[in-house]
């Protein structure tokens, strides 16, 4: 009975804020994306909220601004989730295997990054990015190389670069606690057995922290579905950021700017569809090849 | 980053609801008491002479930010929070979007046939929907060809009355001056776009079969965005934004020697760049075949669905709009060229406009010739904010090389219609 209360009081914060941050939103926004405070014909009569079916979903789906912002966003996560997961394996591996000196030094060092907010660093680099401030593009100049950060092509790999900067630290520090959990005589063995420091990264250090490799590669996808803060910031420098350009934008400009609230709801939905069938899928597929 | 998102968020929501929470009180006994919101330059000196020329409604003024800076924004979520102002300023292409939402009000009944005598019928129109009057017209602003005839003057060109004429000078510009152009394609102007369409006969949007047809893409917005994209491949026009530091060196630095422009921007020319005083004159905007023009900006004064006090804040938008101390208060800040909707203010606005900059032209005669050659029968979307962004963000592309304006166009009509449908809106899509 007794620890009955007490598991109750422990679990009751958990699930307070999954209910009031989670649950609540999540059902207000698939209630506002199902009816609509409509009027007919050409909009100007008196307002009757309505049940409107499917219709903001079949609006959004057909909205080449979304689906391209959902394009942009897939090819963020091709470009980001490889380089991020690999970046922050090898410098793991590295701190791992004695090679790099000043092990707390370099772990402080790559780590400090992520203790800066988002917008901190998205104004950071938004400052290193535009032409006329940025010392970078001017050394650059002085070296006869023209370099537009916030061009077309370009737009995209600047802003991996600022995800990749603010996580790297981060996961690195997941990968390397990982790392610390192999067990020793395993390492020993391989060695006996003629494995040099390459091989046995790759062959054995890496298999064995596979499961903090899921799970990285799962958290940065989700995080970078909703690619949000740093677009809006450097949109204010290059006009090749619209202001749909992620599915995020997409949403915030449809209430905000559009005051479409159906529209914004439906993109929400999806977005979070979206999101955990990826999520799901990726799990399914890890655990399979697991198995 | 997510604690950042979500802070960006609630700053973006809070920060205008906590501004705008002034309560709207009756006066007990005294001045009835209204509160009115605006980003148009002198709207101060126009609420103190009001509320110093009769006792029985006391203005509460409130200068916001204009729209695209976030004004808009800021009467959206007061209108959300139940608390907008009586009497709100809204742009042309914003008043169905504004009507459709319920925050502008239905004030048919209260624009007598008094104040509407007083008004260009044809700017009446653009804020009459479905036979409802939803805001009162202020100001409407012809796009004119403002030019610096000391460059025009010195390298004997003479001022383009055509289209044919004015890319024939564009070219003459460029062989000329390797570092001037003769005009710009502003990259962030969608409503200038709007009024090159508009002149040529296109037909963005009609409601007269009950429904929104759009068309974006029409013949004439077609032959309109040919035009620039020629001018845009000879690299004969700048094509940047306009809103930009990087213009302003332009006109700065004599290297733009035009500038298309609604009326107003005259008065904005002189606030800018003083230095540049007689340096500048407008001509009319050249014209294809028919002598007609399209808008370029003015405002309307629409009351709000959480107004406890319609008649006295119709009261003030009649002084505003129709009385010619209104206008000449506004003029004498020295910051404001405004075109009014009320021709009976023409002659007012002539005398109180101070001329120098303009070397003494009678502009005031030259806007009246040009406001009578508005082309009639242009309808503004529901959500013109929107397609107009969309659009801007092709232009943008374009700019650089990537797609051309056209297409730029049809993503806006694409965009749009999505937006429209989940509005509930009767919709049909016309030409793209």
């Amino acid at each position: 009975m007794k620890s009955k209360l007490a598991c109750a009081v422990l679990m009751a914060p958990f699930f307070l804020l999954l209910v009031t941050v989670f649950l609540i939103p999540t059902g207000t926004a698939i209630w506002l994306s199902f009816f609509a405070a409509d009027q007919p014909g050409l909009g100007f009569g008196p307002e009757s909220t309505v049940f409107v079916g499917l219709r903001s979903y079949v609006a959004v789906l057909s909205d080449p601004t979304f689906l391209n912002g959902l394009l942009t966003v897939v090819l963020y996560c091709l470009l980001y989730i490889p380089l991020m997961v690999v970046g922050a394996l090898t410098l793991a591996l590295l701190l791992d295997s004695g090679v790099a000196k000043l092990r707390s030094w370099m772990q402080m060092g790559l780590y400090l990054p992520h203790a800066v907010p988002g917008i901190i660093a998205a104004l950071i680099w938004l400052y290193l990015y535009t032409p006329g401030l940025s010392p970078i593009i001017d050394l650059f100049a002085k070296a006869d190389i023209q370099i537009n950060f916030l061009g077309i092509n370009t737009v995209l790999p600047s802003i991996v670069n600022i995800a990749l900067w603010s996580n790297l630290g981060y996961n690195m520090v997941i990968f390397y606690a990982a790392l610390q959990a192999v067990p020793r005589e395993v390492l020993e063995a391989s060695v006996v057995d003629g494995a040099g420091p390459v091989k046995q990264a790759l062959r054995i250090k890496t298999p064995l922290v596979r499961g903090a490799i899921v799970t990285v590669g799962i958290f940065t996808l989700i995080w970078a579905l909703q690619l949000f803060t740093e677009p809006v910031l450097l949109s204010q420098s290059t006009p090749m950021i619209s202001a749909r350009f992620s599915p995020s934008m997409y949403i915030y400009d449809a209430a905000f700017t559009r005051n479409n609230y159906g529209l914004a709801a439906a993109a929400s939905v999806i977005l979070l569809a979206f999101t955990v069938a990826l999520s799901f899928g990726v799990t399914r597929w890890t655990n399979r090849k697991a198995a | 980053m997510r604690l950042s998102r979500r802070t960006l968020l609630a700053a973006g929501l809070t920060a205008p609801l906590a501004a705008c929470s002034t309560p709207q009180r009756r006066g007990a006994g005294g001045p009835v008491e209204i509160t009115f919101w605006s980003a148009l330059r002198g709207s101060q000196q126009v609420v103190d002479a009001f509320n110093s020329s009769q006792n029985r409604i006391r203005v509460v003024f409130q200068q916001i930010p204009s729209g695209g800076q976030g004004g808009y924004a800021k009467l959206s979520n007061a209108a959300r929070a139940g608390n907008a102002p009586d009497i709100a300023t809204i742009e042309y292409p914003q008043v169905p979007g504004y009507a459709i939402d319920g925050v502008a009000r239905d004030i048919t009944d209260l624009v007598t046939d008094r104040v509407k005598q007083k008004l260009l019928p044809q700017a009446l129109k653009l804020t009459t929907f479905d036979n409802r009057v939803f805001s009162v017209p202020l100001d409407i602003e012809p796009m004119v060809l403002h030019y610096r005839a000391d460059l025009f003057q010195a390298n004997g060109f003479e001022i383009p009355a055509t289209w044919d004429e004015f890319a024939d000078l564009a070219r003459a510009v460029k062989n000329r001056f390797p570092d001037k152009k003769l005009t710009l394609f502003p990259t962030d102007g969608g409503t200038q776009f709007a009024c090159f369409a508009w002149q040529a006969g296109g037909q963005w949007f009609d409601t007269s079969g009950g429904k929104w047809r759009v068309s974006l893409a029409d013949g004439p917005t077609q032959k309109v965005a040919a035009y620039w994209q020629k001018l845009i491949d000879e690299d004969v026009v700048f094509r940047n934004a306009g809103d930009s530091k990087q213009h302003d060196a332009q006109i700065g630095q004599d290297r733009v020697l035009t500038r298309l422009s609604g009326a107003w921007d005259a008065g904005a020319q002189m606030r800018a760049r003083p230095g540049q005083k007689g340096k500048w004159r407008i001509a009319p905007m050249p014209v294809w075949d028919d002598q007609v023009v399209g808008t370029h900006g003015g405002s309307t004064f629409a009351i709000t669905k959480d107004s406890w006090e319609p008649e006295a804040a119709m009261e003030f938008i009649e002084w505003q709009t129709t009385h010619p101390d209104a206008l000449t208060a506004r003029l004498k800040s020295g910051t404001s060229s405004q075109y009014p909707v009320a021709p009976g203010l023409v002659a007012a606005g002539a005398k109180a406009f101070p001329g120098e900059y303009y070397g003494g032209q009678d502009i005031y005669r030259l806007f009246e010739q040009e406001a009578n050659k508005v082309r009639d029968g242009w309808v503004w979307g529901p959500r013109m904010t929107a397609t107009l962004k969309v659009m801007q963000d092709g232009f943008a592309k374009a700019g650089a090389g990537e797609g051309t304006l056209i297409d730029a166009v049809r993503t806006a009509q694409s965009g749009t219609m999505p937006d429209l449908k989940a509005l509930g809106l009767s919709t049909e899509e016309g030409a793209r």
